[in-house]
């Protein structure tokens, strides 16, 4: 009669036990941290946009303010995209028979609005002030990154609530001069010394909040 | 000698072990490269309430917008100011040369214009109103190209700020042609408010008479300073030259 010998290679199945033991959950916890984040999740969202708008020759190259289109970026707590007359300021005259400018011909002729697709958005439940952070010595590159090198705006920061708070815990990382507001290539780090950074606290009067109802109100 | 297991489970076990390494390679992928898929939303919890923010569209309604335009003719409240002087630039018929009640002339009034004009204005007149801004530049870059203007562009030079009949426009006139634009030039009425475009108007007189200047603009005490100055009058100044001005002429000189 025959008896069942488990081959010698089975010594080796108690030390892979051991190995795949200690490394999935590992695995696992990797796999959660680092592709469900938001740095994951959020950061890089570029939806295709109606027009191609590009913040690149605008902003960029062509060197226009900001608050020339998002006109109320330091007066409320919504920025604005521009309505079709911000553009047809200039494109009545520059190209207005460009294919590329073809919706927004439309959009004047018919008065409805372009259809722009929403790149950065809070959950309905926090609340976001822009003016509070514009005029305080917050630029727009802290929390949208070069916009103008962007041909198609991408959201370059988690906008997750650790990130609000790292900076609201501390804020002298971030602050610049508010004439350097809309300053893109403004680098508080290496224009400003920490002491002048510290200054602007009093200076503005920041004193950020992290109690919850700042936010969830 | 450790004895191996077969052929075939290795290979499976090797497969396994490598197909491990997708994921990461994937997140790092996705980390990496900015596209449409991103904003994923895993546990909606709250994070789409049944309520309309700012210049969220609204289906329910034709144009899809949550926020509705005012009915034709009506007046939003504190808008109806009967002050022509304030609204139109207007006073009995004539241009303005004063600042209408309630505007007060100061530095950090004058500093606002500067502001606001670097802003709305600068791109195509130029830091210090010459006409060169940079759109300008571009836009008669287009005109001048070799096939004729692309697109149908039809642009006019923007008006250096320093031509003799730009200068004669009073305080009340400047305002105007802010709010309400002038032949080929938009107006900027939706844009800045009505406050801010008076400040432009004033700030907009500043730089005229800066570039404009004689000895008895300045003040008595400096006069000799600058007679003793090596800087000459440069002809041929251009925004580049005298790029955001920041001098702040005497308050008497804007009329
Ligand atoms: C000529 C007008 C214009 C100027 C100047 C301009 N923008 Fe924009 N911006 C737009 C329009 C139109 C959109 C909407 C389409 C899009 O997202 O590309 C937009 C979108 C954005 C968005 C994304 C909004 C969202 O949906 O989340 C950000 C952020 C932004 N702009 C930042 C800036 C910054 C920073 C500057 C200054 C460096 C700037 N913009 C200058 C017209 C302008
Ligand atoms: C202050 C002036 C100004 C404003 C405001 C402006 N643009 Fe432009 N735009 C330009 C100039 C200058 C060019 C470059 C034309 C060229 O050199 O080809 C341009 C080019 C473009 C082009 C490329 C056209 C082509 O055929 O290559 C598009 C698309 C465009 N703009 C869209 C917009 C939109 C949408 C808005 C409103 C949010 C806007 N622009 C507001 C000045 C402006
Ligand atoms: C402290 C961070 C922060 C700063 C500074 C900031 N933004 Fe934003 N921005 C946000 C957040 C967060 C949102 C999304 C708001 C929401 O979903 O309610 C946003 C949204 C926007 C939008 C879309 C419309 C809106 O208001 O939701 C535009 C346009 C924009 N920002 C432009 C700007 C410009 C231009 C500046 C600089 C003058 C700027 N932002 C400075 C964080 C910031
Ligand atoms: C780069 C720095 C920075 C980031 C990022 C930032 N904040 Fe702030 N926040 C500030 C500063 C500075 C103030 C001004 C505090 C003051 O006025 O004392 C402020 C003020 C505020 C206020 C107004 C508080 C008040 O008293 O009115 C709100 C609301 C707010 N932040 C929400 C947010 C949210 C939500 C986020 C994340 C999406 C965020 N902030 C990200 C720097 C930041
Ligand atoms: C600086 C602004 C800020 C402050 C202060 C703040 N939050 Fe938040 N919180 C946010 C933002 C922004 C989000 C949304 C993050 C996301 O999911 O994109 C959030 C998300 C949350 C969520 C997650 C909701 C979900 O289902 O995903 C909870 C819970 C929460 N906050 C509780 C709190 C509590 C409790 C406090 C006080 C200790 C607090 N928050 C203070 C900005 C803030
Ligand atoms: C998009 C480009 C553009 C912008 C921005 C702009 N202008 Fe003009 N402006 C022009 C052009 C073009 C002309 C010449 C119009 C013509 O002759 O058809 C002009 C002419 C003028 C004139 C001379 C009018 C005359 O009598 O000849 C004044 C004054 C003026 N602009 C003031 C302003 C002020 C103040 C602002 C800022 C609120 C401003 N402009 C912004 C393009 C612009």
């Amino acid at each position: 009669m025959s008896r069942f010998l488990f081959p010698r290679w089975a010594n080796l199945l108690l030390p892979t036990v051991i190995l795949a033991g200690a490394t999935i959950p590992l695995y696992a916890f990797f796999f959660v941290a680092y592709g469900l984040s938001p740095k994951t999740l959020e950061v890089g969202f570029q939806p295709e946009q109606p027009v191609p708008y590009s913040h690149a020759l605008h902003a960029g190259e062509l060197g226009i303010d900001c608050r020339y289109c998002h006109t109320n970026v330091d007066k409320a707590a919504y920025a604005t995209v521009p309505p079709t007359q911000t553009c047809l300021n200039c494109h009545t005259n520059i190209r207005p028979t460009s294919p590329k400018l073809v919706k927004v011909q439309e959009s004047a002729a018919t008065g409805l609005p372009i259809q722009w697709q929403r790149v950065h958005k809070l959950p309905d439940f926090a609340y976001f002030d822009h003016s509070a952070h514009v005029n305080r010595g917050v630029g727009c590159v802290s929390c949208h990154g070069r916009v103008d090198k962007m041909e198609v705006v991408y959201q370059t920061k988690p906008l997750s609530m650790g990130w609000c708070l790292e900076c609201h815990r501390e804020p002298e990382i971030n602050l610049r001069p508010v004439s350097e507001i809309t300053n893109l290539a403004w680098d508080s780090a290496t224009e400003s010394s920490f002491e002048e950074r510290q200054a602007l606290i009093a200076k503005y009067h920041i004193n950020p909040n992290d109690n919850c109802s700042t936010c969830h109100r | 000698m450790i004895s191996l297991p077969p052929r075939w489970m290795l290979f499976v076990g090797g497969i396994a072990a490598l197909a491990l390494a997708i994921p990461p390679v994937v997140i790092a992928r996705v980390r990496a490269t900015p596209d449409p898929e991103h904003a994923v939303h895993i546990f909606f919890d709250m994070d789409f309430q049944p309520k309309f923010k700012t210049q969220e569209p609204n289906p329910l309604f034709a144009d899809g917008r949550s926020q509705r335009l005012p009915v034709a003719g009506s007046i939003a409240r504190g808008e109806g100011n009967p002050d022509l002087h304030r609204t139109t630039g207007v006073v009995n018929g004539a241009w303005a040369t004063t600042l209408p009640a309630g505007l007060t002339m100061n530095d950090a009034f004058m500093e606002r214009g500067q502001q606001r004009f670097n802003i709305y204005c600068t791109a195509c007149h130029g830091y210090a109103g010459f006409g060169d801004g940079t759109v300008n530049q571009r836009a008669m870059a287009l005109m001048s190209s070799a096939d004729g203007p692309a697109h149908g562009t039809a642009w006019v030079q923007a008006k250096s700020l320093h031509d003799p009949a730009v200068r004669e426009h009073t305080l009340g006139a400047v305002f105007s042609i802010a709010s309400n634009g002038i032949r080929t030039m938009a107006g900027y009425e939706a844009q800045v408010s009505i406050e801010d475009r008076w400040a432009i108007a004033v700030y907009v007189k500043a730089l005229q008479l800066s570039q404009n200047a004689t000895l008895q603009d300045v003040p008595p005490e400096v006069r000799d300073a600058l007679k003793s100055s090596p800087v000459e009058k440069n002809p041929t100044a251009t925004s580049a030259a005298v790029k955001a001005p920041t001098a702040t002429p005497s308050k008497d000189g804007v009329k």
